[in-house]
């Protein structure tokens, strides 16, 4: 829904300058209530159902799209890159018989071009590609990209009934699970002081629980400490983690993937501690502090004590 | 039970990078080079699986000769054979035509799973397992923390967004692709690693691969990179740098100031 309301703005800004229109595509099983919130976007949404889209499969979601042509004849289709957006883009770009790039930050139109913008290398780096194809471009764009589109009129619902090839759907949806750990919640909290790679030791992680104690928060963490058991799952920060929108988040010796930066960008205030003045966190960082966290945090605490 | 493992070496990305002189790509003197973490997960689960079931892993790589060196660990930890697609082209920034030359070469290795990473650290298209899926019309599954095989089936747990999980099965052959942190990459003990130093790798060229060049795996689209540069900050933090006891100080002033230590 987010990532939908995101594509919708710059959906909309590159229709307008095609003189084309912006179209969204909901796929499920008695999904008019998510297709009515769309439409609330002032968008045309296409509520694309299917008892064989009850769940999102590849193959599915694929075969949808590919139904609404030529009724709908897309340039450019957008897809969030998200865990099932990643299954879907090259899946559908086969199926409409055209080319997908993934993890775009944002594109323009020039002329027959497509000019894609990517942050590569750890997001040390952005550069522009140019696509150029005469079929429709699957472009997966990364969440945050754009100010998602908020309520305006003139929107409509259209419904489709999709024939799905029931026989071409390989993949089987089981279940959800979510995760079932006692612990708190970090959402909830405050004050989050997370911990990332910088704090290079296992044993270091006491400097920062010291510190989140001493403001009276918790303790978050990035996704290699997690992965690494240094911190339970429940800790993590991030498109794969919790989104957290505390008032106080001080980040420690974290770099800012975009995968962190996706979980934590809407702190009300954002303090970020590491060595490397490049470091994307100092993007969405108010305030950065360019220094070795091991040596700040016991020093800032001893200031904290002593004033 | 085969399983061919997709892996990819990549310019170490704690690394500081500067642009070339033509604007285009980064500068390549100076890198050094690491297998792409998630690969790394994606062989253990692979050499896991050969453990269980018996078969044969294969390491495969799309790139210069330097790859060799990856593909060679990937023997000392557990793969059988490697494979070297030696299209040399440093840069390599079409996803879509590294895919479908990693399928084309798996097409020719019999297989019952493909195993890749979900990303490349360097890149982060997030899509080469798609393609190679897309080009040999194997199911795809995505972002898996955990895999079992049943039968002629693969049991994946995906990991989604906000810590969900779902669960789903496909029919194999299938392309799996693997999240960081799905289980703990071993250490080569050195009796292998010896090994694998005097192993052979097979070496593909395009003809190999029944293409007359690499362009040939390119179709219905061109992609090339326009300029790159240092990433135009969104926003910007307002900075405090010094010795440590100054930006100390400094922090320590601002948390009293905006109220957030209310301690002595």
């Amino acid at each position: 829904m987010f990532t939908a309301a995101e594509a919708v703005t710059r959906g909309r800004e590159l229709a307008a300058t095609l003189g084309g229109r912006c179209v969204v595509a909901v796929m499920g099983h008695g999904v008019e209530a998510h297709a009515q919130s769309l439409s609330a976007l002032g968008v045309h949404v296409l509520q694309v159902e299917s008892p064989h889209l009850q769940e999102f499969t590849p193959d599915g979601y694929a075969m949808a799209v590919k139904s609404l042509l030529p009724a709908v004849d897309p340039r450019v289709v957008l897809v969030g890159q998200t865990a099932s957006g990643i299954d879907l883009a090259p899946r559908l770009a086969a199926e409409l018989g055209g080319p997908a790039v993934g993890g775009c930050s944002d594109l323009e139109i020039e002329g027959d071009l497509l000019v894609l913008t990517r942050r590569i290398l750890n997001d040390k780096v952005e550069t522009r590609l140019e696509l150029r194809t005469d079929k429709p471009a699957v472009i997966t764009f990364r969440p945050g990209s754009w100010k998602p589109a908020g309520p305006a009129p003139g929107g409509s619902v259209q419904r489709v009934d999709a024939a799905i090839d029931a026989a071409r759907l390989r993949r089987k949806f089981i279940a959800f699970e979510a995760p079932q750990v006692q612990d708190i919640d970090i959402a909830q909290a405050d004050i989050i002081v997370s911990a990332g790679r910088g704090i290079q030791k296992k044993e270091n992680l006491r400097l920062v629980e010291e510190f989140a104690k001493m403001l009276g928060g918790v303790v978050g963490a990035s996704r290699p400490l997690t992965d690494s058991d240094w911190l339970p799952k429940t800790r993590q920060v991030g498109q794969s983690g919790k989104t957290v929108r505390p008032k106080l988040y001080i980040a420690c010796g974290i770099s800012g993937a975009m995968q962190h930066v996706a979980g934590m960008k809407d702190a009300a205030f954002i303090v970020a501690i590491n060595t490397d003045q490049t470091a994307p966190i100092f993007e969405v960082a108010h305030v950065g502090v360019i220094g070795d966290v091991l040596q700040v945090l016991p020093a800032v605490m001893k200031e904290l004590k002593g004033g | 039970m085969d399983i061919v493992v997709c892996m990819k070496q990549i310019p170490n990305p704690d690394l500081q990078f500067q642009i070339s002189a033509d604007g285009k790509d980064i500068k390549r003197e100076g890198l050094t080079w690491k297998t792409n973490s998630t690969d790394e997960f994606a062989l253990e689960e692979a050499v896991r699986l050969k453990e269980k079931h018996k078969g044969k892993v294969t390491a495969i790589t799309v790139g210069p000769p330097r790859t060799t060196q990856m593909l060679r660990e990937a023997m000392a930890k557990g793969a059988d054979e490697a494979v070297r697609i030696a299209y040399d082209e440093p840069a390599a920034v079409d996803p879509m035509q590294v895919g479908a030359m990693l399928a084309a070469a798996i097409a020719k290795i019999p297989h019952d799973l493909v195993l890749t990473g979900v990303q490349s650290d360097d890149y982060l298209y997030s899509e080469t397992g798609g393609w190679i899926a897309a080009k040999l019309g194997h199911p795809i599954a995505s972002v898996a923390m955990k895999l079992e095989v049943q039968g002629r089936e693969a049991k994946v747990w995906r990991e989604l967004e906000g810590g969900i999980t779902e669960v789903c099965t496909v029919p194999l052959p299938a392309v799996v692709t693997v999240q960081y942190g799905m289980n703990t990459p071993r250490y080569a003990p050195l009796p292998a690693i010896m090994r694998a130093a005097k192993a052979p790798i097979k070496e593909l060229q395009a003809k190999d691969l029944g293409a007359a060049g690499w362009n040939d795996f390119v179709t219905g689209h061109s992609i090339k990179v326009r300029d790159m540069s240092p990433p135009k900050a969104k926003g910007r933090a307002q900075m405090i740098t010094g010795k440590t006891e100054e930006v100390a100080k400094a922090m320590a002033r601002l948390l009293r100031e905006k109220g957030f230590y209310r301690g002595g």
